[in-house]
């Protein structure tokens, strides 16, 4: 559903992404993990087709992002780290504007709306202006407008930044929920709890390379060791960082 | 394809029709964000949509009134070439129109197409990049043209009223209007996305470069004129000669010319002959905005990626040793404070479109107050030179007025939902305006009186007039700072991150305003009345005899005045910023 051949992107001389190959299959929860400034957020930029390869192609759903990206968009919703929403419009208007722009009949999108409502528990406030918005309450809105549409891709930025325990663990269920549903689920998290109970596999990138990817157990024998995401995480990012310093000695 | 998917796509719209459903939605869009932020602002504060309204009235009254004055004049003096004059007026109008549209179209879409958070979350949407143009377009046209029609307007409507023109030229008048706008609009439109497509990286460097370019034309196209106009006022010939000069606007492919000819037909009841450049005007403005939207459908997405990715991930800024010197001047100060100022100092010039402005502006008066030297000096005598010189002040008072509500009025606003930094800093609040104030005040006085005693030297005015002008700038300065400081903390807007736009919201015309009113009142109570009476001995060619003590009272007024808008505000602005939450 989500394939990357040798993608490279560079921002002037520095290399954000480097030649990253990557497929996620749809129906999978893939974890895309990596310290601050490995290249995450642009890696998915290049699948939102917000930004465009310097090298390589970016496929989504078989459309390619550079071509075709109109058409893949289609298929994808992309909840950001700062997600945006209109503030002088209701949330209810806002899951109309993203029913319309989606395609959805009008009876359908209707329907598709109540059901987010009731599902994200919106109704208390659906109807205000989203300029008055709690942080969860706008999280809510969105993670219901992405899902409006039943997309076959979900992109999500650090969904869990500013959330409640319980809201964290509703976003978990729903996320699973999705991918068990057939939808192909990117999550970019720093969060390796999450990371460690919802992913089918995990991919770990560090300064524009992806280190590593598979499932936990994959990464536990690559790592030699039997420990928690956190552990596995820290020895094979270090470990690549060391290796790029010796490279970069010679 | 799981069952969903199936499910969905039998559930979408046809494809065939995504186009003009996009186009209806984003319509939608525009509607209910302008319908709610109406009802936010009737249910809000009524006393807000009141003062814009007044200070919209006001302004659209003064001009219509200064119009009708002028176009009065002309009709009854019967001046030669009345014709020729008003001809060559609605030319230099809608050119100059014209040209404010191209920068200030291009300059909002820039910001809206590629640095608003809105576009980075309708690009990750199937919103086509077409579709997306437009829409930002559209507002970017109606956020400029507005001035277009404050200004515009009450000009033509004076013209009709006063030349008692048919029914049938304000019938067309709105058809001119909106048609015009789109010919600049989608002029800036298109080399706002060509620039940032073929020069992502140079964008601020070919951005100066033409305005250096554009600048030197009009020097040079000035300073020709105004060689012209100093005998044209005596003289039929030289008035024709004049004229002539400004020929350049009224070609036949001039579309700015097309706007003026219409409309003088319109005037004249010529209907026909009104009927072919409104066709001209609407025909060429609607394909330039489909090249626009052809050629940002093509490159809109190409250059956001450029633009965001053109630089490194990172650049470094060091210090500069501007921030030395500023520190170094400002050691009279606490040291919080002096932190403080070399804080905005440093936001204020690492934004070129900032401090290009300012420039801009001090340019052009100076340019001015070096040309009216040769104008007036020695050919038309002391009499002008008096005048001169208090319109000299009058003007740098606006610049100071234009500069304090532009760029200081939003800097406490800019800080947006940062704003917290500040509020836990171990500092009284107050060092907060304090160092705003300085920095502004300091800035201020800097330029102002440059200019004036530049103004002043070059004229050869009297050391007694210069001594007046520089106290006057300096109450001006301290004056103005103080209510653009202290009004910015009484009504900051943390919602808007650009500087204009705050400028030109409640807060920012309310401030406006009321500078302008100050500046009339310390001009009138400081510096007019001795330029006044000097203007009258000097008519009367008797020796002047000043009513010193008077004039005296009135310096004195105008210093407590002054005073008086340094403190009521920043008081009422200290005591916002006390209980100010974030």
């Amino acid at each position: 559903m989500i394939e990357l051949n040798e993608a490279t992107k560079r921002y002037g001389t520095k290399v954000a992404v480097d030649r990253l190959t990557l497929h996620v299959d749809a129906g999978e929860l893939f974890a895309f993990l990596g310290p601050n400034g490995a290249g995450k957020t642009t890696t998915i930029k290049l699948m939102c087709g917000l930004l465009f390869p310097t090298s390589g192609t970016v496929r989504v759903g078989g459309f390619d992002m550079e071509k075709e990206g109109d058409r893949a968009r289609q298929l994808i919703s992309y909840v950001p780290d700062q997600p945006y929403l209109y503030e002088k419009l209701t949330g209810r208007e806002f899951l109309q504007f993203i029913a319309d722009m989606y395609g959805l009949s009008r009876p359908h999108g209707l329907k598709r709306i109540e059901a987010m409502i009731e599902l994200f528990d919106l109704c208390d406030f659906v109807d205000d202006l989203t300029e008055r918005y709690s942080h969860g309450m706008r999280q809510r809105t969105v993670f219901a407008a992405a899902l409006l549409h039943e997309p076959r891709v979900l992109i999500v930025d650090e969904p869990t930044v500013g959330l409640d325990p319980r809201s964290i663990r509703l976003l978990k269920d729903l996320l699973r929920q999705e991918a068990n549903r057939g939808t192909t689920v990117f999550l970019s998290t720093h969060s390796l709890d999450v990371a460690e109970k919802l992913a089918d596999r995990i991919g770990i990138v560090e300064h524009g390379r992806l280190i590593c990817y598979g499932t936990l157990d994959s990464l536990r024998a690559r790592a030699a060791l039997d420990g928690s995401l956190e552990d596995v995480f820290l020895v094979l990012t270090e470990e690549a960082m060391r290796e790029r310093e010796i490279a970069k000695g010679a | 394809m799981p069952p969903s998917d199936a499910n969905s796509a039998s559930q979408r719209s046809p494809n065939t029709g995504v186009a003009a459903g996009q186009l209806i939605l984003f319509q939608w869009l525009r509607w209910h964000l302008l319908r709610n932020s109406l009802t936010t602002l009737f249910h809000g504060s009524r006393v807000r949509l009141f003062t814009i309204v007044l200070c919209s009235a006001i302004i659209w009254l003064g001009i219509y009134a200064v119009s009708v004055w002028g176009f009065r004049r002309l009709e009854e003096h019967e001046i030669p070439f009345a014709g020729g004059i008003i001809g060559t007026l609605f030319d230099m109008l809608f050119l100059a129109l014209a040209i404010m549209l191209i920068f200030s179209s291009g300059i909002i879409l820039y910001s809206s197409l590629y640095s608003a958070a809105e576009t980075s979350f309708l690009l990750s949407t199937p919103a086509s990049a077409d579709q997306v143009f437009a829409y930002k377009y559209q507002g970017a046209l109606a956020f400029s043209s507005w001035a277009f029609i404050l200004l515009g307007t009450p000009i033509l409507l004076a013209y009709g009223w006063v030349f008692a023109v048919p029914w049938g030229f304000y019938v067309l008048l709105p058809l001119f209007f909106l048609g015009f706008v789109l010919l600049p609009g989608s002029v800036g439109a298109l080399l706002c996305v060509l620039l940032v497509h073929y020069a992502p990286r140079q964008r601020k460097q070919v951005l100066v470069a033409v305005a250096l370019i554009l600048l030197a034309v009009c020097v040079w196209w000035g300073y020709r004129v105004s060689l012209s106009a100093r005998t044209a006022m005596v003289n039929a010939d030289a008035l024709q000669r004049l004229l002539g000069q400004l020929a350049f606007a009224q070609g036949p492919l001039v579309p700015t010319h097309w706007m003026a000819r219409g409309l003088e037909a319109a005037a004249r009841g010529d209907l026909a002959g009104a009927f072919y450049p409104l066709a001209l005007i609407w025909s060429n403005g609607l394909f330039l905005y489909v090249l626009a939207a052809w050629t940002a459908q093509r490159l809109y997405r190409r250059s956001y990626d450029r633009l965001w990715t053109g630089g490194t991930l990172r650049r470094r800024y060091g210090g500069h040793w501007l921030d030395q010197v500023l520190n170094t001047l400002t050691v009279f100060f606490h040291p919080q404070t002096r932190l403080l100022i070399i804080k905005d100092f440093r936001t204020f010039r690492r934004d070129p479109a900032q401090w290009a402005q300012v420039l801009i502006f001090a340019g052009l008066l100076l340019f001015y107050s070096v040309n009216t030297r040769r104008f007036y000096q020695r050919d038309i005598g002391q009499v002008y030179q008096n005048g001169v010189s208090l319109l000299n002040l009058t003007a740098t008072a606006f610049l100071l007025c234009a500069y304090t509500g532009r760029f200081i009025y939003p800097m406490l606003s800019l800080e947006g939902r940062k704003f917290w930094i500040l509020g836990l800093l171990p500092l009284q609040r107050e060092r907060l305006l304090w160092g705003e104030f300085a920095f502004s005040a300091t800035g201020a006085l800097v330029i102002a009186e440059l200019l004036v005693i530049l103004s002043d030297l070059l004229l050869g005015m009297d050391w007694a007039v210069l001594v007046l002008h520089i106290l006057t700038v300096g109450v001006l300065a301290a004056g103005l700072s103080g209510l653009s400081v202290g009004l910015g903390a009484c009504i900051p807007n943390f919602r808007e991150s650009d500087p204009s736009k705050i400028a030109v919201g409640f807060g920012g015309t309310l401030n406006l305003v009321l500078g302008l009113l100050f500046l009339l009142v310390v001009i009138g109570l400081m510096a007019a009345p001795y330029h006044l009476l000097a203007a009258v001995s000097l008519e009367r060619d008797a020796p002047a005899h000043l009513p010193v003590a008077r004039l005296l009272l009135g310096v004195g007024a105008g210093v407590a005045v002054g005073v008086l808008a340094v403190a009521i505000p920043l008081r009422l602005g200290i005591r916002a910023l006390r209980t100010m939450e974030f």
